[in-house]
Parts: structure tokens; C-alpha cells; sequence
């Protein structure tokens, strides 16, 4: 009996050290991931819409912001409404409010909520504020971020984070249009294709093919199997010479993409995925638009 | 796919039919956990993903063709998406006024569920109300693509690369080839289980996520504990023929993957089971082959230098070529 | 108690060659089959491995006399597991993009026989010194691995060492596919038994004459 007692306090205060010891280190490191995934983030973004700025000088010069748009579902019942939550200018400085649409894109309700730019990006305090905004028997779901990037005042691009499922788990992007819908380019953050085959997708001479391709071209952008010509591969690795450039940028303008040697699904699944992706988010920039400019609402995009 | 015993009505129900009838709501349940297709309206019978463009809506009864003709009467979008409608461009009914094929302009993405709005459905000129209906794969086929995916298509040891050092350890024979995969495959599921649980009811809600590693790897010597416990009580021939085996478990960096992996992918329970028992199986399976092909390269002349270990790599190594042969394939 | 009698060079030289953790002794061979396509790979690992390694030695080595003898194992996992956690967090927290990389890895470290194996044949009988000094050899013998694995690979496979694009084209493909890394410790170990049989026939002949 006593041996057991003996052998109950050993593990006890054994898993006590190492407990503290994990507990000790997660304080620690949580804060320095949470700020390095951001910044990563930030900087990613930054390399996609504006890649001739590279240091923060250079950004702070054009006057160059971002600004998240935040987009929750409303369920009450049967009925389901979207929620927007938007940067919009007050005397105070930049506040989110809720923009709440029906499903048809009109504006049903605007409601204040309180938060600064910054407690916006912490979910957890996004979504008690959301909640606390909500009538009785509503219930919100978070959906997706769309993050609008402007420069001097004039909005130059939209980037969507999204995430399709891709050959093994899912791939997570980011993907980047002008102010037109072009695509400016796509970046992918994370996925857990095959090394060599699918996880070609994460390299220049693949993503790259979607760089400037036009939202007309995108609808109707095909898989390829065809070898990847080699100017094409210089061009999109940066390795061609400068004079070059714009001729084969116009030569491949039109082609579609060329998918990678043994990873022809991965390749699909991308194509496809930014396809869908990139389609719904227009659709709803436009309404959103549509609700900003007919209710004059003073948002601060 | 046979119709819920409730729906086989034209006329319509009262709603609050059958509500406290536990047999008829057992079949209902059953029904739903194995058609994950079920209607969720009276009047329809089933709604299903046809081609890549369509989606086949059977009625109870024959609808008004008059009502089909309008194409107001009909929505279609993504689950997730409510506000995003799909284009509808073509709508058929059937001969007999039971089917309904919707055709929309642009693929459907079948991974997705699909709502389908069928708004005041008309038959015999008597209004049948709205249905709002969810069409989505086969629940059943999802699991089954989940427990062969794990099994053979992404199978742990020759397409993931894992549970190596047990692996070779175990593949000499092909009796104890058998009993570690038996063993393994009975652990693996006990301990995924009891880690879904535990994440999913202790460690995401306290925000523990960073305990994982600690608590899995407790969880599976628990396991392992326990059935050599149980299986040395119960039945001690069997313990026997397997007990051996159950040391080398804890060894094995599947049995620790597994929770991992269903930890980051929030798996529900039953995905659970089936990439749990998937796995299992897979490990047996690649332990049968290893083991067949090893039991007869004991009678090949091999260089010296190649003997044991190293051949079994290469060997290994063209079986995990072979296993490529799979990737990609998709089961449902 | 049967103490170590090596030097720490020894110790250290043990582990790198004659018992090599991926060649020799043939454990923890799961990374070095999956992820051992870049030199980078290999380091990143091989860094974790060695920080996990030396660290449960150390602490081990330390608190081996309050060990009670029946909870020995789960002594020894619940230290790994835990000097484990630590550098998963530290490296998702500091160099996401590797930790990336490595995938399920790291926090697979923790099923690593190798390591076990250290705590309970040498860490649970020697003293601290000695132990750092085993760990170390352990850690860097599967670092040294994992790095000319990765090398060959990525010469074989993308014609670049380190990232740096060297050859200029690739020459066999097949060599980044996670299949090749068993053939690649296959025909590894077959070099190392083949040198071993060399070296021992040598010592023979020097002996006799």
C-alpha cells in the first residue's frame, strides 16, 4: 500500500513539473506565433498586391492600408441573413459596424458595435461582439475574411484568403485582384500535397501562370497537360532576361494552365478552387458595393 | 435507396405524425445515418447529385407540370453559401410528373452539400408547402471513402511513411506479421476513440490544444495497459498469441498520428472511427505483403552486404512505388 | 550500477558512426523516409531530435535516483513528451515556415524508439556529463543522417544542395518521390554493413600477420 502511495506522488509531482514546464513555454510562445503569423500574413499580402514596395518606408510613402472585411451568417429560424462586419470612418476615428443583408443583397439593418480595427482581427472578441449585437433567437456563424487594400485613399485590390480541398487535405491561399478583378497574383500558405509532385503547387513556375489573368479568362481557365515551353518557365521563375519580358508576357497571356508533371489533380484542384473562390467574392463586392453607394454609408474603404 | 417508410404517402401527413413512435424514429435515424440524402420535406421522397450538372429531385406524387414550368419556384446554392445562387438553366420533369431535374449553368462541386429550395409544390392543383432540401453525398460512401483512403490509397506505411521501425521489426514472419497487425488495428481504434473524445470534450474547450502530445501519448499507453489487463483476464490463449505484440504498439508512431491527425482536421466521430480502423487495416495489409515477399527472399541468394535490413528497404521501396499506382483514385 | 568507462569523444564518435540511430541501429527511420528530400529537412529535424535527445538524457540522468523502478517508462515518456511539446510550440512560434515543412514530424518525435532506447540503456545509469555527451552523440548521429540523405536526394532529385540550384537541371526526378527513401537507406546501410565487413576483414589480417 504504501508503495503505491509512493509511487501516486512520484507521477504526481512529475506531471506537475512537466505541466508547468508546457504551460511555461505555450505562455511564452503563444504571443511571439500569434505576432509572427501575423506579420507573416502581412507581409505575404503586401508581396502580393505590391511587390515594386518591398520595405514598410516604402508602404508608409503610398499611404498603403489594409482594411479586413468580415463576413458572418445570421440564422434566426429558417431565415438566414448575412452579417457584414466593415471599417467605417467616424469622428472618432475607424469603428466596425454590422451591415446586415438579406440574401438578395439588400440592407436590412446597420448596427454598431464598438470595435477598433485592431480588437476586430481577435476572434474571440469579434464574435462576442457580434453575438451581443444579435437579436433574440439569432444565432452567427463566422464565414470568411476579405481584406481590401487601399492606397492614398483609392482602393488598388482585394485580397481573398480561402481554402478548397485539395489532392490530400486542404490547400490553404491567398489570392490577390486589382481593382478591376484582374488577378494579381496567388500565394499558397499552407497544404499537405506530396513533396516533388503536388507540393509543386507552392512554386513559382506553377502559381505564378495565374498572375494578370483577367476575371473573363479565369471563368473559362482550363488544365493543360502540355509541357511547360521554356521561355514561359523563365518568365514565371524570374529568371528571364528583362528585355523579354513583355513579349512573352504577352505571348502566354491567353494560355491556359499548364498543370504539373505527375500532380494533374493537385493542379486542377487549384485552378478550380480559385476559380469558385474568386467568383463568389466578386459577386459579393459587387453588393457590397451596391449597399455602400445607396445608403451612403461613410465606409472607410 | 429505399424511402423512409413515412414519406410513402401522397396525401399529406399532419406533421406531428408519427412524433414519439421510437421504432419509426430508430428507422428514420438509421435511414439518415446511412442516406445522408433523406428528404427533408414530406412531399419528396429523395434529392440527389446526377452528372456533374444536376440534381434529380423525386416526389411522392406527380407535381403540377404548370408549377414546374415557372423556374421562380426553384433555388439552388451551396450550403455554405446562402447568398450566393446557383444559375439554373433548364428545368425537366419526368414522364410521369415524379422526377425533377434541375441543370444548372456550372458544375456542381458534389464535396459540397447543396440546398435546394422547392418553393409552394403543387400537385393535383392542393399546395404542399415549401421544401427546403439538402442534397450531399452519400453519407455512407463519404465514411467508406475514408476508411479505404486510409487503408490502401493513403496507406500509413507505404504512402505516409510511418510505423516504420515496427514495420520492419514485425515483417518477418507471417504469423507474427498477422498478430501485430490484429493487435495494432484493435489499439489504434480503442485509443483514437478515447483521444476524439478527450479533445473534443476536455482539451478544445479549456483551450489545452498544446497538451496533445502529452495527453495522446498517455491515452495510447493506457490503451495498450488496459487491453493487455483485460485480454490477459478474459482470454488468456489469446493473450498469449498477442500479448507480445502489444509492447511494440506504443512504438509505433501510427498510433500517435492518428489522434493527431484527427485532432487538426476536427474529424467527427465516426470519420474517426473509420480513418482509425482504415489505418489499422492499412498497417495490416502492408504487414501481410512485406511479410510474404520477406519470408521468401530468406532462400535468395542476396549479397552479403544487403542481407536483412537493406533488402527489406528496397523491397519496401517498390512497394511504396506500387502504392503510388493508387494516389489520386477516388473511391465516391 | 555499471557505469560508462568511454570518454566523451568516444561517446560522441559512438553515436555518429558506430551507432548511427538511422543506419545501424535502424530506428526512427519513419522521417528518414518521409521527409529527408532537403539537406534544410534534415537540419530542421535533426535540430529537434538532438534539443528532445539531450535534454531527456540530461533531466533523466538528473532525477534517476528518485525514479521508482515500476513507473520507470512512463517516467521516461512523460520527459520526452514534454521536452517534446517544448519545441514544437517554440518552433511553430519562431520558424512557422520550417515547422511547416516538417508537418506531423516534430510532434511524431515523440514515438521515437531512439530515444527511449538512450534514456533507459544508458541516460537511467550514468551521470549527467556522460549522458549530454551520449545525447549529443545521438542527436548528431541522426542529424548526420538525415543531412546526406537529404543531400543525395536533393543532388539526385532537384539538381540544388541546400535550395541553391547547383546542377542545373534535374537529373532523376524519382529521387525527391518519398518511395526513393527507402531504396536510399536500403542501398545506405548496404554501404555501411560493406564497409564494416572490409574494416573487420583488414583487422583480421593485421592480426594474423
Amino acid at each position: 500500500m504504501k508503495e503505491i502511495v509512493k509511487i501516486a506522488m512520484a507521477l504526481t509531482i512529475s506531471c506537475l513539473v512537466a505541466g508547468s514546464v508546457m504551460g511555461g513555454v505555450f505562455m511564452v510562445t503563444a504571443e511571439a506565433k500569434k505576432r509572427n503569423q501575423q506579420q507573416n500574413r502581412q507581409e505575404t499580402m503586401f508581396e502580393l498586391i505590391a511587390p515594386e514596395l518591398p520595405g514598410r518606408s516604402d508602404r508608409a510613402a503610398e499611404n498603403l492600408s489594409l482594411h479586413s472585411i468580415y463576413r458572418y451568417i445570421i440564422q434566426d429560424n429558417d431565415r438566414t441573413d448575412l452579417g457584414y462586419l466593415a471599417p467605417v470612418e467616424q469622428e472618432a476615428g475607424v469603428v466596425y459596424e454590422m451591415w446586415v443583408l438579406d440574401l438578395e443583397g439588400n440592407l436590412i439593418d446597420r448596427r454598431r458595435l464598438g470595435l477598433s480595427p485592431e480588437t476586430a482581427m481577435e476572434k474571440p472578441d469579434r464574435d462576442a461582439a457580434v453575438t451581443a449585437a444579435l437579436g433574440p433567437g439569432q444565432q452567427a456563424r463566422y464565414a470568411d475574411t476579405m481584406i481590401i487594400a487601399a492606397a492614398n485613399g483609392e482602393r488598388i485590390a482585394y485580397l481573398l484568403p480561402g481554402e478548397f480541398s485539395g489532392f490530400k487535405t486542404f490547400i490553404h491561399v491567398m489570392a490577390a485582384l486589382d481593382a478591376d478583378f484582374n488577378l494579381l497574383g496567388l500565394e499558397i500558405m499552407d497544404h499537405e500535397e506530396d513533396p516533388g509532385l503536388g507540393g509543386e503547387i507552392e512554386k513559382p513556375y506553377f502559381k505564378n501562370q495565374f498572375k494578370g489573368k483577367s476575371l473573363e479568362q479565369l471563368r473559362d481557365l482550363d488544365v493543360i497537360k502540355e509541357p511547360l515551353p521554356d521561355d514561359y518557365r523563365h518568365f514565371l521563375e524570374k529568371t528571364a532576361a528583362r528585355e523579354d519580358l513583355v513579349r512573352i508576357g504577352k505571348a502566354y497571356q491567353d494560355e491556359d494552365i499548364h498543370a504539373i508533371a505527375g500532380a494533374t489533380i493537385s493542379s486542377r484542384c487549384v485552378t478550380d478552387g480559385l476559380k469558385r473562390m474568386v467568383k463568389k467574392s466578386v459577386y459579393r463586392i459587387k453588393i457590397l458595393d451596391r449597399v455602400i453607394s445607396k445608403n451612403h454609408i461613410p465606409a472607410a474603404m | 435507396m429505399t424511402p423512409p417508410l413515412s414519406h410513402r404517402t401522397d396525401r399529406p401527413a399532419p406533421a406531428t405524425r408519427h412524433p414519439r413512435q421510437p421504432r419509426i424514429a430508430l428507422l428514420l435515424l438509421c435511414l439518415l445515418l446511412l442516406c445522408g440524402c433523406g428528404a427533408d420535406h414530406r412531399f419528396v421522397q429523395k434529392a440527389e447529385f446526377r452528372d456533374s450538372r444536376e440534381i434529380v429531385i423525386t416526389f411522392a406524387g406527380p407535381v403540377d407540370p404548370a408549377w414546374a414550368e415557372n423556374r421562380d419556384h426553384f433555388s439552388v446554392y451551396e450550403k455554405p453559401d446562402p447568398d450566393i445562387p446557383a444559375q439554373i438553366d433548364r428545368v425537366e420533369l419526368g414522364p410521369d410528373g415524379r422526377v425533377l431535374t434541375l441543370r444548372t449553368s456550372e458544375p456542381i462541386s458534389r464535396d459540397i452539400p447543396h440546398k435546394v429550395v422547392l418553393e409552394e409544390i403543387r400537385s393535383g392543383g392542393v399546395s404542399q408547402g415549401t421544401a427546403h432540401l439538402t442534397v450531399k453525398k452519400l453519407y455512407v460512401g463519404h465514411l467508406f471513402s475514408i476508411l479505404i483512403g486510409a487503408m490502401i490509397i493513403q496507406n500509413f506505411v507505404f504512402s505516409k511513411y510511418l510505423g516504420l521501425c515496427v514495420f520492419f521489426g514485425t515483417s518477418r514472419k507471417k504469423s507474427t506479421a498477422v498478430g501485430m497487425g490484429v493487435t495494432f488495428t484493435i489499439v489504434i481504434i480503442a485509443a483514437s476513440m478515447m483521444s476524439w473524445f478527450l479533445h473534443q470534450f476536455v482539451l478544445k474547450p479549456f483551450r489545452l490544444d498544446y497538451l496533445q502530445i502529452v495527453v495522446f501519448i498517455g491515452l495510447v499507453s493506457l490503451t495498450v495497459q488496459g487491453v493487455d489487463t483485460i485480454l490477459r483476464k478474459v482470454n488468456p490463449a489469446l493473450f498469449k498469441a498477442f500479448g507480445v505484440y502489444l509492447v511494440l504498439v506504443i512504438a509505433n508512431c501510427i498510433v500517435i498520428a492518428v489522434p493527431l491527425m484527427l485532432a487538426d482536421n476536427e474529424y467527427t466521430l465516426l470519420e474517426s472511427l473509420m480513418l482509425a480502423a482504415g489505418a489499422g487495416l492499412g498497417f495490416l495489409i502492408a504487414l501481410f505483403l512485406m511479410s510474404s515477399v520477406r519470408e521468401r527472399i530468406e532462400f535468395a541468394d542476396i549479397p552479403e552486404s544487403f542481407r536483412g535490413l537493406p533488402i527489406a528497404f528496397v523491397v519496401a521501396g517498390l512497394f511504396a512505388l506500387a502504392f503510388m499506382g493508387f494516389s489520386g483514385m477516388t473511391i465516391y | 550500477m555499471p557505469a560508462t568507462t568511454k570518454t566523451n569523444k568516444q561517446l560522441f564518435v559512438n553515436g555518429l558512426l558506430n551507432e548511427n540511430p538511422i543506419f545501424r541501429l535502424a530506428l526512427s527511420m519513419c522521417p528518414a523516409v518521409g521527409i529527408s528530400t532537403t539537406v534544410m529537412n534534415g537540419i530542421l529535424l535533426g535540430v529537434a531530435v538532438l534539443f528532445v535527445q539531450v535534454f531527456s538524457s540530461c533531466t533523466i540522468s538528473l532525477i534517476k535516483h528518485h525514479i521508482h523502478p515500476r513507473i520507470r517508462i512512463p517516467t521516461y515518456t512523460l520527459t520526452i513528451a514534454t521536452w517534446v511539446t517544448v519545441i514544437d510550440l517554440v518552433l511553430a512560434a519562431y520558424v512557422p515556415a520550417a515547422y511547416e515543412a516538417m508537418g506531423i514530424f516534430v510532434r511524431l518525435i515523440v514515438a521515437f524508439a531512439i530515444i527511449t532506447m538512450r534514456l533507459e540503456v544508458f541516460a537511467c545509469k550514468n551521470d549527467l556529463v556522460p549522458s549530454f555527451w551520449d545525447g549529443m552523440g545521438m542527436g548528431f548521429g541522426f542529424m548526420f543522417g538525415m543531412v546526406v540523405l537529404g543531400a543525395i536526394r536533393e543532388i539526385l532529385g532537384m539538381g540544388a544542395l541546400l535550395g541553391y540550384d547547383i546542377l542545373g537541371f534535374r537529373p532523376m526526378l524519382f529521387f525527391v518521390l518519398p518511395a526513393a527513401g527507402f531504396f536510399m537507406i536500403g542501398f545506405m546501410m548496404a554501404i555501411f554493413n560493406y564497409v564494416e565487413t572490409l574494416y573487420n576483414r583488414g583487422r583480421k589480417e593485421r592480426k594474423a600477420i
